[in-house]
């Protein structure tokens, strides 16, 4: 059924905006670190680490909450509006599998952002910031721990934009969500935060890992998030009506 | 014959609103069942009650035989298509690609899709955007994906909603031999009375959530015995008589209330009698909108 689902998902991107919104935001965003690294050289001095911070900064504070609210609130959006919802519910599948099958397009989104993200930090430090050798492998580490950081701001994008039929409002509520991370995590509290983990994962704003020693909490923090926002998704499926 | 739509006291309530009130709906198998009242009188509400769409505030429903529960809804669902309220679609998409999300959602094979195409007359359009349809292609459309997989019932929510007259006659056309056909139930709703009259056996009636009736087509019809007009030679003689009725009499020209066969037999043969002169006796058969209007009456005035 989830197969089906995942499939029909697929079926649903052909020929869709979202593509453009996938390629030019990581560019924008790379763009932006690289011009602050290289204004900023001399207190930016660890090469490959200080431009990764200037890449990361803004976009997982920033970019990256708001494409993948964007990716969300796109997948519920074509629901939204061609009043499919009385459609996709009356179809035999479990509603649920419906929105676990979002969340696993969304991720797909949200994997290729990232080694796009990271393909252009490869780029713009061979051939802006002029090094000649190649970044320190946990670089490669810090994207990934992004992904799992990211799986439930993606989820809980999919409830919002799932709820809410304005394609803006979830977005914005999606940046506010990676704003307040920054905040909450400059207090120690990133745990308690989803937009917070991805940020963390990233290892945004400092060269050492900020993570070292916690890798257990923050796979806890991660599975836990994603967990209660799958069950707020099943319940509100499960027993609210259908309004199309 | 089985019954294949029933339920039981179907209940929705919207805050203090009863948007459908003890509705108790029976679709017996292989007919056309029109359900059938004005806008926002419930038609929708009990159809995504039908589909477990929304859930009801009190009573049950049991389709195919079986009670629509949350363990059953899914295997119900499998041969069950639908329609409700407008049509839906993924507007960037081609109406093949919309067929094939559909069907891949229902788990039916691809090559099902020509055969709906050609059912509702889009094969020549199927590479078109859904977006550049005109709202009858997309009803048709929304047709088309409810009979992906060729279900046993079929729930229609106005699906003649928006189409221009020819449009319509082909709907009905659709609809109508769709028993015959495929051996589907259809439940079909419309505010639109007359367009029912062509296509539906079984009628169901629904006014401010509760049901005024519910029975074949032709009971309803019988329900209609409209009134008489009779055409007297001398209307003087037939005065008397009519007066003792408590029918008033100016010309040769009487109209009589609805009347039951029997006592309509008696006058005319007191008429006949007296030597009024009875030539002629016009029955008038109420149309289902003034059948309609009285069934709402009468529920007013209870």
């Amino acid at each position: 059924m989830l197969k089906r689902c995942i499939v029909a998902e697929n079926r649903k991107l052909h020929a869709s905006p979202i593509w453009a919104m996938f390629v030019v935001l990581p560019l924008i965003s790379a763009g932006y670190g690289t011009f602050n690294y290289l204004q900023n050289l001399e207190i930016l001095t660890e090469q490959w680490y200080s431009l990764w911070t200037q890449h990361t900064l803004f976009y997982s504070m920033l970019f990256f909450p708001a494409m993948v609210s964007a990716y969300a609130a796109y997948l519920w959006r074509l629901e939204h509006m061609g009043h499919n919802w009385n459609l996709i519910m009356a179809v035999p599948v479990r509603p649920f599998d419906l929105f676990l099958a979002k969340f696993l397009v969304v991720v797909k989104l949200m994997c290729f952002t990232q080694v796009f993200v990271y393909i252009l930090y490869l780029v713009c430090g061979r051939l802006f910031a002029g090094f000649t050798d190649w970044p320190p492998v946990s670089t490669l580490f810090f994207m990934l721990r992004g992904v799992l950081g990211g799986l439930a701001v993606a989820a809980a994008q999919l409830v919002l934009a799932m709820l809410i039929r304005s394609f803006a409002v979830p977005i914005f509520l999606g940046l506010v969500g990676g704003i307040m991370g920054m905040l909450l995590g400059s207090k120690g509290f990133s745990l308690l935060w989803p937009y917070c983990l991805m940020q963390q994962g990233m290892n945004a704003n400092r060269s050492e890992d900020m993570l070292a020693g916690n890798a257990v909490p923050f796979l806890l923090a991660c599975a836990g998030w994603l967990a209660a926002v799958f069950v707020i998704a099943g319940v509100v499926l499960e027993k609210r009506d259908v309004k199309a | 014959m089985q019954t294949v739509i029933e339920t039981k006291s179907l209940c929705k309530q919207y805050g203090t609103r009863m948007a459908v009130d003890h509705v108790e709906l029976h679709v017996p198998q292989g007919c056309v069942y029109g359900f059938i009242g004005p806008n926002g009188a419930g038609k929708s509400t009990t159809m995504k009650m039908l589909l477990g769409l929304i859930h009801p505030t009190s009573g049950s429903v049991r389709l195919l035989g079986q009670p629509l529960t949350r363990e059953s809804r899914l295997a119900l669902l499998r041969q069950t298509g639908s329609l409700i309220e407008n049509p839906a679609g993924y507007l960037h998409l081609t109406a093949q690609e919309n067929l094939e999300i559909v069907a891949d959602l229902k788990g039916v094979p691809h090559k099902d899709i020509g055969r709906v195409l050609d059912i509702v007359h889009l094969a020549q359009d199927r590479s078109r955007k859904v977006g550049q349809y005109s709202l009858g292609m997309k009803q048709r459309l929304g047709i088309a994906m409810a009979l992906l997989g060729s279900p046993k019932l079929l729930i229609l929510d106005e699906p003649t909603n928006g189409l221009d007259p020819a449009g319509i006659q082909e709907m009905r056309a659709l609809i109508q031999d769709m028993p015959a056909a495929t051996g589907a139930t259809v439940l079909i709703s419309s505010h639109l009375l007359g367009e029912m009259e062509q296509m539906v056996e079984q009628v169901g009636i629904i006014d401010h959530g509760h049901m005024l009736f519910e029975g074949p087509l032709a009971e309803l019809q019988r329900h209609s015995r409209g009134s008489v007009t009779l055409r007297l030679l001398d209307p003087a003689k037939a005065a008397p008589i009519l007066r003792a009725h408590g029918i008033a009499a100016d010309g040769g020209c009487v109209t009589l209330p609805p009347l039951r066969d029997d006592l309509l037999a008696a006058l005319v043969q007191q008429l006949a009698m007296n030597g009024a002169g009875v030539v002629e006796l016009t029955p008038h058969t109420k149309t289902l909108e003034e059948i309609f209007l009285s069934l709402t009456a009468n529920e007013e005035a209870d």
